[in-house]
């Protein structure tokens, strides 16, 4: 156990055990979090109500193993099915209106910097791509154009699950919907591609498929989006009910729609400062952890 | 009746290093480690049935797991 992660001990009798294996077997302020702490340390997510094999979840779980952070980390979500999750998890999360999540990230990560200006504090935005890349595309886009400092977590399915399956600004052109009955008649939008033309320093698109794969970007994206600039992450998470499939194919269709020339192959952009970044990272990471201790003690 | 997950003890093969259910399992906390016995173990009340774990562990050839009624 941690030292900023404590129970107070009047309480510990009363607390919920989910609670208190969170506290004593959690992963906080393990400095090598990941995938690897799976089935022996307790996760951040307790159980929610996605739909059985939901990709997405597969997707959650991953990315709540891999933020580098999570006892100093506030996650910004979204209206849709990710925020069936958020009140589920441990790190500090506040649901936007539907589109708002970049604008609240921005005034939030200002914030931040103010009231702590010693610490390392991390904002994660992680919504639909309805929220991203339709209603909020103006909040979106205005937070990579003023080089704000967090990181943006798409989870891709390509429509509206939440309310049906509505036509969406990802969805590919041609695809069917349950209530988008003549098939998409303009192409998918290109927003890694705007990403990284609106000032992104990082953009990956990928599929859950691969949790080493997805622990890497996500630490990556946070890690540049702390010190350098924005960083966009598109991860397609299908939705099973949506695209007529069963509960346990949903991580076949991710490897299908990754395969090579598919929509989902894994692409990367770092920009020249990123790179550096990245390439002076361990270095960077011993001086961080000797500021840290050094204002907590 | 609610089909949840049962691991086989004998056919798991964790002790060799395999994490796929642990890895691709859906649900947080619900199939965990067991480090004494080194094999995989369901949380029953957590397990929606979706038959993830089914498949990656029938893909890898190990067929330890299998779906039953509860």
């Amino acid at each position: 156990m941690g030292k900023k992660i404590q129970i107070n001990k009047e309480f510990v009798d009363i607390m919920p055990q989910d609670y208190l294996d969170l506290v004593e077997n959690g992963t906080f302020e393990s400095p090598n979090r990941g995938w690897k702490d799976f089935g022996t340390a307790t996760e951040l997510i307790a159980e929610h109500s996605l739909c059985a094999g939901c990709p997405e979840s597969i997707a959650f779980r991953h990315i709540m193993a891999s933020i580098p952070n999570p006892e100093d980390t506030v996650m910004v979500g979204s209206t849709g099915c990710t925020s069936l999750v958020f009140p589920m998890i441990a790190v500090h999360n506040i649901h936007s209106l539907f589109g708002n999540q970049n604008a609240i990230a921005t005034g939030l990560k200002r914030a931040l910097a103010v009231r702590f200006p010693d610490k390392v504090k991390d904002v994660i935005v992680l919504a639909g791509d309805g929220a991203t890349v339709d209603i909020g595309l103006d909040m979106t886009l205005q937070s990579w154009f003023r080089k704000e400092r967090f990181t943006t977590i798409c989870f891709d399915n390509e429509l509206y699950a939440n309310t049906g399956g509505q036509e969406s600004g990802l969805m590919q052109k041609g695809f069917l919907a349950k209530m988008a009955p003549v098939g998409k008649k303009f192409e998918k939008v290109r927003l890694p591609e705007i990403a990284r033309e609106s000032g992104c320093d990082y953009v990956a698109i990928m599929t859950a498929s691969k949790p080493s794969l997805v622990e890497k970007v996500i630490k990556q994206a946070v890690l540049i989006a702390r010190e350098v600039g924005p960083t966009y992450i598109q991860i397609y998470t299908p939705c099973i009910l949506e695209i007529g499939k069963q509960s346990m194919e949903g991580l076949q269709e991710m490897r299908t729609s990754e395969a090579p020339g598919e929509r989902f192959k894994f692409r990367e952009f770092i920009s020249p400062e990123a790179q550096s970044f990245l390439d002076g990272l361990a270095e960077k990471k011993k001086a961080e952890k000797l500021a840290a201790t050094g204002a907590t003690s | 009746m609610y089909n949840v997950a049962e691991v086989n003890a004998e056919e798991c093969v964790a002790q060799k290093g395999c994490r796929l259910c642990i890895m691709y399992c859906p649900e947080a906390n619900c199939i965990q480690m067991d480090t004494t016995k080194m094999v995989a173990t369901i949380v029953e009340s957590r397990c929606k049935g979706c038959e993830l774990c089914v498949v990656v562990c029938d893909a890898a050839k190990h067929n330890a797991i299998k779906m039953v009624a509860r």
